[in-house]
């Protein structure tokens, strides 16, 4: 997919060039189509492996389809969209996401700025602290999850280990996985765990790009380090702390690996014996891959999208509002 | 009690409490790596231990020769395929989004607020049912089955796009790309010999990020490379971790293994990130 | 290996290019496909665990130069995920698919993915298969997508070491002897709960599913109507009264915990058909000698067993057929029988010495031979119903929100029916 493919097709936004004026051509493609050509490589991928996928779940979402028996397959309409509103399983589903969401995303932030904040002096073996918060972020997901599931093992499990170290859980260990605040613990200790290092270093890169002379010239005589990182450092990163409130919003409400390794049962895909800790992407694989409910389930996914754009909305201005922006 | 300067932050010093935080962080950071190595050198009583393994015991070369001389897995040959893939996807991922990144931030043309928000809005896309689909463009592609199916979708990110846009608009003043225009260079050329400069922190940053993404994948490529000879590292992992029964000093030892390659980049990587913020830094 | 294009042509295409795969295996015609003429084929077999079949793919190869035999062994449900996927998207399924009891009913509702193995000279098979066992796999229009490896058969495993150590018998038979019905069994397992302060069963749902083998109706009756008041009722209590005797270590099966319940002593007993026997060999390979099988209580009973299955998208069907038709040969059910374990579906096999004379030197010599096909002749067939995977899976939950202490045994048949009815409804 080169870039020399794409620019016939992208000539027809430019007018025709006036004959002879090779230079004026040149100057009028490079303002007025350049601009096209450079951002089109993203948005041709995404229309053969995103849109397409997008349209057909749209249009599976407005149908019946059912792999286990093909006789009820048909349009639906608006149906299975009915469906959702009373179908307990998905608030409640809704209600997991959202508390592990909030458990997972608070924590992850707040701990991200007061580290870069950290690592924003002048350090001995500033290398390797960076490198070392990074560390969680390149452990493969497959791995992380193996470790933790043992980790939140009920019998013999190092979190149990812990607890009975400062005198809990002696007698009966704690079944990390049969109540809700435990399991939404512990799916958000993975959660916290792998990306706090990977914001703090976003928000270390911008901290860094903050002029000196900023600090220097602030209003705020003698601020402490504390009083300086929320006065001025926070309002001056706001951007990039905008960016990971939404990709931590995006990447929390869609939250699926964690639940799936941490279930005991995971080819139940209910999270949980009760659906303890069943987030909604874990719902929808359920609906289409167990239940075998593809229109069902595909209704969901378009829930989930509106859901994730209202919330990463109501963020991003909350956000906003909350750092003074412009 | 100390008297405060209103000095850059860079510029202070870390105290012992920073040393500290620091410390503490680290630890929570490493500890899960570090026990699944002490797992991958264990015998296989070492996971259920209690009081739990926490030192390395001495059988990682006889775990690690196991996961290299399991059948039917083909971990040796999954390395280097994780090397193609993440190799070419990260360096696609860094021109395409860097281009687009600095379209975005930088020049002017129609429709580029509204561009830039469709770019957002596909992040939120779930991907749970999608798979379907995107497996049946594959199949009308010809892919399936295939590791070209495995890189063609993350040649792009709308994330690195974003990420660019946001490093660009802040990192490259206006006034430069402007006069560049004033002397006649195309875009092209500004793009290559000032943009390009000046990122070069995002760059390594996203790259990095990209490559680690790119190598830990599994969901896609586990539907694309099952059973086939030919798996990415991520594939084959999860094949050793397959089967009825997990074997976890084989499974953890593969584990290690796959995420030694990541660590060595981020040693060498990492010095480049950091000299690329601190370049960074002295610029503004 | 070069596993190309064919699949993204829908519909018509794809007819035509099956028509001309047939043609393409006729010139290679049968046994003479071993000739020079036949083009080098590659067979793709997915299934899961040790189906035992490394031996005979270096066998089949041997005879058949021009035919490899890829083997995938992947996660039990994972493989049959794989599989769903693959069919909705009309390529890129393996060549033979294993396909699990838990899994039949949904496969055979989509018959036409797959090939119909009595245009494929399946024919001759019925007569060799147990009855229930080759109508299982057969669509409700009389297709017939598989043929059958195994059947599970219901035996008790039980540590002989630490029924020793109890105060227990550990003879075979006198263990038979001591529970010919459930009530006995748990009363057996709060003796030894009592001497060992250890826990007797590995969960509840353990119990529940061997138990519910035995009725004669399972979760769904014929006409797909959900029968809870029959055998699920009389299995859930079995399970319950486990739960509230103390007796059971509640361990969710095929994971992590289970593993390492195995190697710690955590249970004593485990409800095992004959698949599960080649699982406790992998798992807790030390304990060789340490294992034996009694008969279970209440009697005969069928838990889980697979078919051989051929996606009608390959490229390959005919050479598929082949190797299938060659695998569930005699021969080579009792060569899979004797290295793992698994129980032939074709009762003619049970008279066989070469079955009836084996001994399990892992389980401490047990006549598994005997044990099995013993049970399995006597069985009661259950139907599956089309939700019975789901439903089961709906019940077992609430079986282990008892044990986790989220809710009270005598509250649970209520909510169990709840959920199995939740699940029931949306077949409809």
């Amino acid at each position: 997919m080169s870039l020399t493919d794409l620019r016939p097709a992208a000539r027809h936004s430019a007018p025709p060039p006036p004959p002879g004026k090779t230079k004026h051509w040149l100057y009028r493609f490079d303002i007025k189509t350049i601009p096209y050509v450079f951002i089109s490589p993203f948005f041709i991928l995404f229309a053969i492996f995103g849109v397409f996928p997008l349209i057909f779940n749209g249009i599976v979402a407005l149908r019946t389809w059912r792999l286990d028996d093909r006789s009820l397959d048909g349009w639906a309409g608006f149906a299975n969209f009915e469906r959702l509103l009373t179908d307990e399983d998905f608030w409640n589903a809704l209600g997991n996401t959202f508390g592990i969401f909030i458990l997972s995303t608070v924590p992850q932030l707040l701990a991200a700025l007061i580290i870069a904040n950290l690592l924003n002096r002048k350090l001995r073996a500033t290398t390797f602290w960076r490198i070392g918060i990074l560390l969680p972020y390149l452990t493969p997901v497959v791995a992380s999850t193996l470790v933790f599931a043992i980790f939140f093992a009920r019998d013999n499990g190092l979190a149990n280990w812990f607890l009975s170290l400062v005198g809990f859980g002696q007698e009966t260990p704690l079944d990390w996985r049969a109540q809700k605040w435990s399991a939404w613990i512990a799916i958000a200790t993975m959660v916290n765990w792998k990306w706090i290092g990977y914001n703090a270093l976003l928000y270390l890169s911008a901290m860094q790009s903050i002029p000196k002379d900023v600090y220097e010239a602030a209003a705020v005589d003698g601020a402490s380090p504390w009083k300086q990182l929320w006065s001025i450092t926070v309002p001056m990163i706001q951007p990039v702390v905008l960016f990971t409130v939404i990709l931590s919003t995006i990447g929390g409400l869609q939250l699926f690996n964690e639940p799936m390794m941490f279930d005991e049962n995971p080819q139940s895909a209910s999270g949980g014996s009760d659906g303890q800790f069943q987030t909604i992407a874990q719902l929808i694989y359920k609906v289409g891959w167990k239940d075998l409910d593809l229109g069902y389930a595909a209704s969901m996914s378009w829930a989930l999208f509106l859901i994730i754009l209202v919330v990463a909305g109501i963020n991003f201005a909350a956000t906003r509002r909350l750092g003074g922006g412009r | 009690m100390s008297t405060y300067v209103n000095r850059a932050p860079q510029d202070t010093r870390g105290t012992w409490t920073t040393y500290l935080g620091l410390t503490l962080v680290l630890l929570f950071s490493a500890f899960p790596v570090y026990w699944m190595f002490v797992i991958s050198t264990s015998t296989d009583d070492a996971v259920a231990a209690s009081p739990p393994a926490l030192l390395p015991g001495a059988q990682f070369l006889v775990n690690a020769q196991e996961v290299f001389t399991l059948n039917e897995v083909y971990f040796a040959a999954s390395l280097i395929n994780s090397v193609l893939v993440s190799g070419i996807i990260t360096a696609a991922t860094l021109f395409f989004c860097s281009l687009a990144g600095f379209a975005f931030a930088k020049l002017r043309f129609k429709g580029r607020n509204a561009l830039m928000v469709v770019v957002i809005l596909t992040l939120t896309v779930p991907n749970q049912l999608g798979i379907v689909a995107l497996y049946i463009v594959m199949g009308k592609l010809g892919w399936n089955n295939t590791l070209l199916a495995v890189i063609a979708p993350g040649l792009v990110s709308a994330f690195g796009v974003f990420y660019m846009r946001q490093f660009i608009a802040h990192a490259v003043p206006d006034e430069l790309v402007e006069s560049a225009r004033i002397d006649g260079a195309l875009t092209l050329r500004v793009y290559w010999n000032i943009v390009l400069p000046a990122i070069r922190p995002a760059l390594a940053v996203l790259g990095l990020l990209t490559f680690v993404m790119a190598w830990n994948d599994f969901q896609w490529p586990l539907i694309q490379l099952n059973g086939t000879d030919y798996p990415t590292s991520m594939v084959a992992l999860s094949d050793l971790a397959s089967g009825n029964y997990v074997i976890y000093r084989r499974v953890l030892a593969g584990a290690f293994i796959a995420t030694v390659p990541l660590i060595v980049l981020l040693l060498i990587g990492g010095r480049q990130i950091v000299r690329g913020i601190m370049e960074g830094a002295v610029k503004s | 290996m070069r596993r190309t294009v064919r699949a993204g042509l829908a519909g018509v295409a794809a007819t035509l290019l099956i028509a001309g795969c047939s043609g393409q295996s006729l010139e290679g015609n049968d046994d003479a496909s071993n000739g020079a003429s036949g083009e080098q084929i590659t067979l793709k077999v997915n299934f899961w665990g040790d189906m035992g079949l490394d031996a005979l793919k270096a066998k089949y190869e041997k005879d058949h130069p021009n035919i490899k035999i890829a083997l995938n062994s992947g996660e039990f449900n994972a493989q049959h995920e794989d599989l769903q996927k693959k069919l909705v998207a009309g390529s890129g399924a393996p060549d033979i698919s294993a396909v699990d009891e838990g899994f039949i009913v949904q496969f055979r509702n989509q018959a036409d993915k797959f090939v119909n193995l009595l245009d494929k000279g399946g024919a001759d098979f019925q007569s060799k298969y147990l009855d229930w066992k080759w109508k299982a796999s057969m669509s409700a229009d009389g297709k017939q997508i598989g043929l059958g490896t195994d059947v599970g058969g219901l035996a008790m495993c039980y540590r002989s070491d630490l029924f020793e150590k109890a105060g227990l018998p550990k003879d075979r038979d006198a263990v038979s002897k001591l529970w010919t019905n459930w009530d006995d069994f748990i009363k057996v397992g709060q003796e030894y709960t009592k001497k060992t302060g250890k826990k007797f069963v590995d969960s509840g749902t353990n119990l529940f599913n061997p138990v519910l083998a035995q009725q004669p109706v399972g979760f769904y009756d014929e006409q797909e109507n959900l029968q809870m008041d029959g055998g699920p009722k009389v299995a859930f209590d079995v399970s319950m009264k486990a739960i509230d005797a103390g007796i059971s270590a509640n361990l969710a099966s095929f994971q992590p915990n289970w593993d390492q319940g195995f190697k710690k002593d955590q249970f004593a007993v485990l409800a095992c058909p004959a698949w599960m026997l080649g699982h406790i060999q992998d798992t807790a390979p030390n304990q060789k000698g340490k294992w034996d099988i009694a008969a279970i209580p209440g009697g005969g009973g069928n838990w889980g067993g697979s078919w051989w299955t051929i996606p009608s998208q390959g490229k390959n069907i005919d050479a598929a057929a082949d190797f299938v038709k060659w695998m569930v040969q005699p021969e080579q059910q009792i060569e899979v029988f004797k290295t793992v374990g698994n129980l032939p579906s074709q009762p003619a096999l049970y008279k066989d010495p070469a079955v009836l004379d084996y001994k399990k030197e892992f389980m401490s010599n047990a006549p598994t031979g005997q044990i099995f096909a013993a049970t399995a002749e006597s069985l009661k067939p259950q139907y599956l119903g089309k939700k019975n995977g789901p439903t089961r899976v709906a019940v077992e939950n609430v079986i282990t929100r008892v044990q986790q202490g989220g809710l009270k045994s005598d509250a649970a048949w209520p909510e169990a029916v709840k959920q199995a009815e939740k699940v029931a409804k949306t077949a409809k």
